[in-house]
Formats: structure tokens, sequence, C-alpha cells
């Protein structure tokens, strides 16, 4: 079972994601963010990246989710629209579960593990050999790279999310 | 709009497009994107009134689509290639899906119903600044990514913009709208020569961008945004309608001015690489666009309209709106056309 483990998250995480698109109220939409977020840094994590795993449970679950619950709950309508409240959302959300089925059993059928990309257990974290330093990883390494040769990408995503704030507060000021 | 935000929008809207022309990995060249496309939304909304938010929404929604498609272009293209750099899409599927995207961000038919709508319901700076500096950024990635887009995909969408253009714009009245639909058939002229000679394409937008810039100083000196306005001009500023004459002329692309010069280069360029129907349908439908610069012209320069006794005589104040570098951006728009042979230079 634990060879299929990657195929289970991503069948979770699938059905997270077609939970939320089905637009029901942001409340409940954060619940398929959640989920979906928590099996993605498991599928992360299974592919020998701990370190950005762990990242993303801490900063975008522990940080930036909790803070879109806090502003929905702020926020929240008179009658939110629960997944079975609405004919449209439940919908929906059923036709995505089927789509989301039909893949699995040909997946299944098919006896083979490739859709988009193959489900190999080490994947494509391949491992670089520095000497007799120990193993390092390509994905701690990639962290590291992004502020040695990544500077450019993080001055300009830094400006960009600095960016992102000072233009929503700009746009929701009103008058 | 407070000082400080403003800079900061203006700041990162440049510094976007800068990003999306400057940078190597198609990855950049979305965040530049949107960038670009986030900070221009405060300018949109810069008065605030409900239409302005439907103008502001309709540009994001598109303009967001367009940045997806263009991740996944990238994406295939990386899936196929192993590789995130710009050098050419060699996949047809990511080269298609990136063409979409492109002319999805430029407002090119079939994906031009965002124009004339977002730009009817923004201010005339605001317009400016969308129909001239946000299209530099896609025709900078179309330029790069020249030598493996579909030609007929692009010809026809070229094609069908100048005949919405021109046909679009036939029964307008408001002016931001008549200037959308000439932006929407300018770009069909640049893409149109795209897959031949690029520098033309480049040619046409140096030339399109003064030309869009004079018409819109022009529009500002007064604040008109309606054709009946702008036929009171005669009253108050009389040599504006002189020069709206020559620039709106120019835009058409009659001889004598500049605007002939990128016309004649790609009707040129076409006919050197044995297309002939496609130019001359081309020029032909760019007439639907000079009937309705005429129709400006006539209604602004040449007749004096109908209008009720206290408009014939008006008090004429001192103007004192800013018109940075107008009358070079007049010049530059319409008495060019003898500099035609340092076309060379663009190679």
């Amino acid at each position: 079972m634990m060879v299929y483990i990657v195929s289970i998250l991503s069948i979770i995480f699938v059905v997270g994601f077609v939970g939320f698109s089905s637009k029901p109220s942001p409340i409940y939409g954060g619940v398929g963010l959640f989920a979906s977020g928590g099996v993605g840094c498991g599928i992360v994590v299974s592919f020998n990246g701990s370190f950005l795993g762990l990242m993303v449970f801490l900063i975008y679950l522990g940080g930036m989710l909790v803070v879109f619950g806090y502003t929905t709950a702020m926020a929240t309508e008179q009658y939110p629209e629960a997944w079975v409240s609405n004919m449209v959302v439940l919908g929906s959300f059923v036709v995505g579960l089927l789509m989301e089925f039909l893949l699995v059993l040909y997946v299944l059928v098919g006896e083979e593990l490739k859709v988009v990309f193959e489900f190999n257990e080490i994947g494509d974290w391949a491992i670089y050999d520095t000497g007799d330093s120990g193993v390092f990883t390509k994905e701690s390494m990639g962290v590291a790279a992004l502020y040695s040769y990544g500077n450019w990408l993080v001055v300009v995503t830094g400006w960009s999310l600095l960016i992102g704030v000072v233009i929503i507060l700009e746009i929701t000021r009103g008058n | 709009m407070n000082p400080l935000t403003l800079s900061l929008v203006l700041t990162t809207m440049i510094s976007g497009t800068l990003i999306v022309m400057t940078s190597s990995h198609w990855f950049m060249i979305w965040v530049g994107f949107e960038m670009n496309m986030l900070a221009i939304i405060p300018l949109l909304t810069k008065e605030h009134n409900p239409r302005s938010t439907e103008a502001a929404t309709k540009y994001f929604l598109t303009q967001a689509t367009a940045s997806m498609l263009l991740m996944m272009a990238a994406i295939t293209n990386l899936l196929y290639t192993g590789h995130w750099s710009i050098m050419k899409l060699i996949n047809p599927t990511a080269s298609i899906m990136m063409t979409m995207a492109l002319t999805m961000k430029l407002g090119l038919s079939p994906f031009h119903f965002w124009v004339p709508e977002v730009t009817q319901g923004i201010p005339l700076m605001s317009g400016l600044i969308l129909l001239t500096w946000q299209k530099l950024a896609p025709l900078s990635v179309l330029y790069m990514i020249m030598p493996l887009i579909n030609m007929n995909i692009l010809l026809i969408m070229s094609l069908m913009s100048i005949a919405i253009g021109g046909w679009g714009g036939l029964n307008q009245t408001q002016l931001r709208k008549i200037m959308a639909y000439s932006s929407i058939a300018h770009m069909g002229w640049m893409l149109a020569v795209l897959t031949y000679n690029p520098t033309m394409t480049l040619l046409n937008l140096y030339l399109y961008i003064p030309m869009t810039v004079t018409t819109f100083m022009l529009l500002m000196i007064n604040s008109t945004t309606t054709t009946t306005s702008l036929s009171h001009t005669y009253n108050k500023l009389p040599l504006i309608t002189t020069l709206i004459l020559i620039t709106m002329l120019s835009l058409g692309g009659l001889p004598p001015l500049t605007g002939f010069l990128p016309k004649w280069a790609i009707i040129q360029e076409m006919t050197k690489n044995s297309s002939i129907i496609m130019p001359t349908l081309m020029a032909l439908l760019a007439l639907l666009n000079l009937y309705f610069y005429t129709r400006i012209t006539y209604t602004t320069s040449l007749t004096m309209f109908p209008t009720a006794n206290n408009m014939k005589i008006k008090w004429q104040f001192k103007n004192s709106k800013q018109t940075m570098s107008l009358p070079l951006m007049i010049t530059i728009s319409t008495l060019t056309l003898p500099l035609a042979p340092m076309m060379m230079i663009l190679d």
C-alpha cells in the first residue's frame, strides 16, 4: 500500500480541489484548501522533500490560510452556501468527483501509473554528491540556490507580494 | 490618488513590463505579466464609480485567464523540451497556446470583446496607458517566439481584427470606444506581418504609440469623450481642430502623413513574400477605419455642429491643463514620413 501512497494522496488532492471549485461559500472553500494543502505537503514529503513540505505546512497552511479563515469569518454572509444547500454546488461537486473516479478507473485498468508524469518513489529529486561532506538533496540545495543564484527572484517575488497587498488595500479603500 | 500609492503603482507597472521584456525564463515572464496587470488595476478604478469597477473586473478576468494560458504553455514546453528558457516553443501545442494567451492580452480578435468596454469605463489617462504601454509586453514576447508561431492562426486572427476594428468603430460616437476599436485594428496590422518580417511589427508599434498618445492628449486638453463635445472645440481652442484633423488622418494611414509608413512597409513585406490576397484585404478593410476617423474630423474641423446659442460664444479662458510635449508628439505622429529611409536602423 505504501507503494501507492502518492496516487492516493493525489486523489485526495484533486477531491479537495473539486470541493472548493464547485464554489461553496469561502468558509467551506477554506476546508478544501486546507485538505488539499495538507495532502500536497504529504506528496512533497514522500518525494524526499521534507524541508519544503514543512515550509508549506507552516507558512501556507499555518500563516496564510489562517489569515484567510479569519477574514472570511469577518466577511461572512447571512446564508452561506455549503455543498448540500445549493443544487448547483452539489451538481458541480458530483460531476468533479465523477471525473476523478473515471480517471482513477482508467489508471487502474490501463495497468500503468503514468497520467501526467511517472509516479516513481524517488522521482527526480536526484542526489548531488559533492565530495565527502555527506549527501545533499536537490530540494534543500534548491532552497539554498534561491538565496544565492536566485537573488533577483527573491526581490521580484517579495516586491510583488508587497505590491499585492498595497493594491488590494487601494482598491477596497472605497472613496 | 495618494502620491505614494501612485508612485508605487506606476513603478510596479513599469518594472513589470521591463521584467517581461528582459527575462530569459518563462516563469519570470509570467511574474512580470502578473505584476503589470495587478499594478494597473488601481489606475483603472481611479474614479470610484460602478462603471470603472466593472471595467477593472473585465480587464482583470481576461488578463488573468491569458496569464494562466501563458503559464500552461510554458509548462507544456517544459514537459516536451525540459527547459524553461525562451529559445523557441518547439512543441506546436505550446506554441499555439502561447499565441492564444498573448493575443488575448493584446485584445486581438476573437478575444477583442474586452477592449471597448474596458476603455470606455476608465478615465482618459488610464485609457491611454491601457492602449499603449500594455501592448509593449505581449508584443515583445511575440517577437521573441516569432519563428515557430503558426502563421495561419495569426493571419486569420489579424484579418478578423482589422475587420472588427473597422466595422466595430463605425457605429460609435464615444471617442474612447473609437480609440479602442482603432487599437484592435492596429494590433491586427502589427501581427499580420509578424511571421514575415517582425521588424515591420516593431515599426508599426513605434509609430502607433506616438499617434495614439497624441490623440489622447488632444482629447485630454478639453476632457472630451464624445464626438459631440469634440465638435464644440472650434469655440474653445480652434487650433485643436486642425491638429485633430491631421492626427486622425495620420491614424487612418493617408500618404503624406506618418501613419502611411507602417501600412506601406507591411504591405511591401507581405507582397515580397508572394502574399497578395491578404494585404489587399487588409488595405480594403483599413478603409473602414479611415471612414470613422474622417467622420471625427468632419464633425470637429470641417463643420460647425448645431449647438445651443450659449455655446456659440464662450469665455476664452487660459488653458490650464498640462500638455506635456504635445507639439513634439504631433510632429512625430504626422510629419515623419520623409524619414522612411531611416527604417533600416530597426534591423
